[in-house]
């Protein structure tokens, strides 16, 4: 409807009033943006102002409580980074240490509920990740542990994601290993291995993880790799010896252990490495002592094939009596019966086929009397070792 | 110096009032006007609620300390000497700054025609900065209410706007401030409609929108647009979990009880001591207060967001969080009745959230099955305690959305609000802030009521059909006749075009002394037409139509032309009265 169109038309007078009404507006207008503007500064002013004291405090209550945690105090570290969070309101930073400290403080229940809040805000990130995976394998959760990880290793890390992602997979080898799930850790090792650099400390590391996830194979040859390295460590000989013994490469392992124990930094290490390594030293070179190598002459070698049936006739007898016959304890019984009672040097150097024989007879009958009676000891724990791989020795 | 030269500018160009009509020179000049006002009130308003903020959370490090906890003797100090500070600010200088901002908007739209003092705004500002900062238990967004409104307000009168227009802007900026102070638009667009307008106003809804949104962008310029809390999205697996939710909704409603009781019991009687005592009762309440703090449990002190943030995190044992709801409805009851300003938004929030946490975390314990989180049953608590105490049922559904930036929570906050907010309304028939404007002798419209109240529609008045009915081909001799034989006073005529007509008898014999008596009826009718009223219409609609019309034909929306009945003035007047 054209209202005005019914209106009669502004007088002089009015016209002159509509001006200054429409000035006036604008006047009055300009001044409201002016003062806008100015509450703006002003606003602006204060909040930076407070905004800088409130970061300060943030980092100081961040500071506590990060002190807190690494001294051992979560409890304190809670509060502190409570405090911390109030002035730094919807930092993630501060938000995950928090979660954190909760978890360090056993307060599994509140951390995995706070994890899950901020992993709301940020799904894909890894550290949220680690850290519920942590919590879940403290709360025996495998499932949810392992999720959680694998999620950690695909998930977005900052600055240093490349070497946090390969902490996590060691991390989660490690849990591998707790639980004895020695297939998957291995998988996991190879692939931290192949992707971390030729770096030393990082390579032992990985090596001495694969030992433990039962992997002697790829331990060593990465103990090897380090090895044919200018200026080898200790820890080095050390792992290359103890993952050659437990192959049965019984001269890599004493040619390694012995190597250690002359290489310079031998000597600074804690008194139970020392030991163990010369242990093994001590038990490879015996080992080397009764093996019946073929590269020996006719007589040495008969004489270590005597020696050995000596020490696994005595073992049988022992065992037997102590022992209730068993069907394989009496088979054992009658291939001992076959072989002759006065078994001599002469009569082994006469027959090598004898002698092949007794050696198989001696293998087996320490594997069975392990099974029957309990781990052996001495020569007989060695020539057990013997046992497992007669043909590795020489390596 | 500029701005006095402003001012005389603006006074030499003010035109002639009472001698030149405005609404002849410029007659769209308050609507235009009135939306760029709303957006300067959404902005300005909204610098004012951040400065307000950073003025509270400035004055709580000052004084509390950035790290308040239990044991420290500042906790039982501060509290008692910013009541005292505060106290003595609203006796001498703010009088009207006193309580928290609500009813004090409500009264500028329905009794003070819109006005809030520009001392009002400061004082608010300054008092309730000072009182909340201080440790008392109360909240910013109350008083953020009222400062946007008092904005408006002057911002309106400057400009000269019409009185009409003065009414309607201090809603507009009682909306800005609240959505400043809460970042939630809608909850706070909704509340103002709800608890301050009473009804969804075409006039104002543009303004208050444009008003709410200009405030809540300034705002978010400075804290982030982040949403107050953050929950994991909830996964309501077993629709059975709805019921641990409708059992927060009836604890959640009796809490309100008891919390509007408390208030209801104390504040009249604080009121009524003599008026010496007025100036040491917010002190002596803060006493109390930082005693509730120093004993053990600082987190009722001030508005309490962090606690309440925490407590969504499950952080607190329920027993613990049961006690925190406990201790802030005593605190915020000793605060609030002592007359130190500050609002109540969030102490309800406050409580609402231990309950619903701890609710949560009993039920967990308890059922653990159940697969709500306790942040969930927090959020829910916080909705169901600002149904049932402060009676606003849908701002208190949209606050949990736009505090949570979850929606998946829908289900479980609708149920939980609806019986909070029966059980309250069954109980506790007079809401809160009612109860207070009664308490202070003021006489404001009952919104909750008004919401209620059921109009009477035009079907409520209609009759049969007891006229006779012609047509428009009926030649006036013949509708003579037959309202001769009928003996009425009025009648109806269809025209061809299925329009109505309704003539007098007096009409029609004037007609026919001025027209042939052969004359068609089309032609003997005026030019206008009755109006087109349905069954379902306000019955109010009809009654400017009487004095031009004898009847009204009321017709079928389904069937074009097709007759219902028709109504009378008599017949409306005596629906009215038997009303």
């Amino acid at each position: 409807m054209a209202v005005t169109e019914t209106h009669a038309p502004l007088s002089t007078e009015e016209r002159a009033e509509k001006r200054k009404l429409i000035l006036r507006d604008a006047i009055a207008l300009f001044s409201l943006f002016i003062i806008t503007v100015a509450l703006a500064v002003l606003t602006y002013s204060l909040f930076a102002s407070f905004t800088r004291h409130r970061d300060a405090l943030a980092r100081r209550w961040k500071a506590n409580g990060e002190r807190e945690l690494s001294q051992g105090h979560p409890t304190q570290a809670v509060d502190a980074l409570r405090s911390a969070l109030e002035y730094g309101p919807g930092r993630r930073d501060i938000e995950i240490e928090l979660a954190s400290a909760l978890a360090a403080a056993g307060r599994n229940r509140e951390a995995t509920a706070y994890f899950n809040s901020l992993l709301d805000a940020q799904p894909g990130n890894g550290q949220i990740h680690l850290d519920l995976a942590r919590i879940a394998a403290k709360e025996g959760n495998a499932t949810l542990a392992e999720e959680h990880y694998q999620r950690a290793l695909d998930g977005t890390w900052e600055g240093d994601g490349y070497v946090r992602r390969r902490n996590v997979r060691l991390e989660l080898a490690g849990y591998l290993i707790s639980r004895k799930d020695y297939t998957r850790a291995q998988a996991e090792l190879r692939t931290a291995s192949g992707n971390a650099p030729n770096d030393p400390t990082i390579q032992l590391y990985i090596a001495s993880m694969m030992e433990r996830a039962q992997d002697p194979m790829d331990a060593l040859n990465i103990y090897r790799a380090q090895i044919r390295r200018k200026g080898a460590s200790v820890e080095a000989f050390e792992g290359l010896g103890r993952t050659a013994y437990a192959l049965g490469w019984i001269t890599t392992a004493r040619d390694a252990m012995s190597a250690a124990t002359d290489t310079r930094g031998f000597s600074a290490q804690s008194k139970t490495t020392r030991d163990a390594v010369r242990q093994t030293l001590a038990d490879a070179t015996r080992i080397l002592d009764l093996y019946p190598s073929p590269d020996l002459n006719v007589r040495a070698l008969a004489t270590r094939v005597l020696h050995a049936a000596t020490i696994a006739r005595a073992r049988l007898s022992g065992c037997f009596v102590n022992a209730n016959a068993s069907g394989e304890m009496a088979n054992l019984l009658n291939q001992w019966d076959q072989v002759p009672v006065k078994l001599s040097v002469r009569a082994l150097e006469r027959n090598p086929q004898l002698e092949q024989t007794t050696m198989t007879l001696v293998y087996e009958t320490e594997q069975q009397t392990a099974q029957l009676c309990g781990a052996p000891t001495g020569d007989d724990a060695l020539l057990l070792k013997i046992a497992q791989a007669p043909l590795a020795v020489r390596q | 110096m500029i701005a006095r030269k402003v001012r005389t500018l603006l006074s030499e160009l003010r035109p002639g009032a009472g001698t030149l009509d405005l609404t002849r020179l410029a007659p769209t000049r308050d609507e235009r006007l009135f939306l760029v006002l709303s957006i300067f009130i959404g902005i300005i308003s909204g610098l004012l609620v951040v400065a307000f903020r950073v003025a509270i959370e400035w004055i709580k490090i000052l004084t509390l300390g950035s790290a308040p906890h239990a044991g420290q003797y500042r906790l039982f100090i501060v509290p008692a000497i910013a009541g005292l500070i505060a106290a003595l600010l609203v006796h001498w200088a703010f009088p009207a700054a006193r309580g928290s901002g609500v009813n004090q908007t409500k009264a500028a739209l329905y009794i003070y025609n819109g006005y809030i003092s520009f001392k009002t705004v400061v004082g608010k500002f300054i008092t309730a900065a000072i009182a909340i900062g201080g440790g008392h238990s109360l909240g910013p967004e109350d008083p953020s209410l009222q400062i946007g409104a008092g904005v408006a307000s002057i911002i309106a009168r400057k400009l000269g706007l019409s009185r009409q227009k003065l009414r309607l802007v201090a809603p507009i900026g009682a909306a800005a401030g609240l959505a400043a102070a809460f970042n939630a638009p809608i909850s706070a667009i909704l509340f103002v409609i709800e608890e301050v307008i009473g009804q969804w106003s075409a006039a104002v809804l543009g303004s208050i929108v444009l008003a709410a949104i200009s405030s809540v962008v300034v705002a978010r310029r400075f804290w982030g647009s982040q949403p107050m809390f953050r929950i994991p999205a909830v996964t309501l697996r077993d629709s059975r979990e709805l019921i641990a939710y409708a059992v927060l909704g009836v604890i959640g409603g009796f809490v309100a009880i008891l919390f509007s009781r408390s208030l209801g019991y104390l504040r009249p009687r604080l009121r009524a001591m003599p008026r010496w005592t007025h100036i040491a009762q917010p002190a002596i309440a803060g006493l109390l207060v930082g005693g509730i703090g120093f004993m053990g449990f600082p987190q009722v002190m001030g508005s309490g967001y962090g606690a309440m943030d925490h407590a969504m995190h499950g952080e607190f044992a329920w027993k613990f969080l049961l006690a925190l709801a406990l201790f802030k409805l005593i605190a915020t009851t000793l605060s609030f009745s002592s007359g130190t300003p500050g609002g109540m938004f969030a102490p309800t929030l406050f409580i609402g959230a231990m309950l619903g946490a701890g609710v949560g975390s009993f039920e967990k314990l308890f059922f653990p099955h159940l697969t709500g989180t306790v942040g969930a049953y927090a959020l829910v608590g916080m909705g169901v305690l600002f149904a049932g105490f402060l009676r606003v049922p849908l701002t208190s559904v949209f606050m949990v959305l736009e505090v949570s930036g979850n929606y998946s929570i829908i289900l479980p906050v609708i149920l939980a609000n609806t019986i909070a907010y029966l059980i309250s309304r069954a109980f506790q028939p007079v809401p809160v802030f009612e109860m207070f404007a009664y308490q202070d002798g003021l006489d404001l419209p009952s919104l909750e009521e008004q919401r209620e109240e059921m109009p009477l529609h035009i079907e409520d008045a209609v009759q049969p059909l007891g006229v006779p009915v012609a047509h428009g081909k009926d030649t006036i001799a013949e509708v003579a006749a037959a309202m001769a034989e009928a003996k009425v006073s009025a009648f109806l005529v269809q025209l061809a075009d299925n329009s109505w007509y309704a003539m007098t008898v007096d009409e029609l014999t004037t007609a026919a002394a001025a027209l042939n008596p052969e004359t068609q009826m089309e032609q003997a009718v005026k030019s206008d037409r009755v109006p087109t009223l349905f069954p379902d219409m306000p019955l109010d609609n009809a009654l400017p139509y009487f004095p031009r019309w004898p009847l009204l034909p009321v017709l079928n929306r389904a069937s074009k032309g097709k007759l219902e009945g028709v109504i009378s003035l008599n017949g409306v007047l005596k629906r009215y009265q038997s009303f």
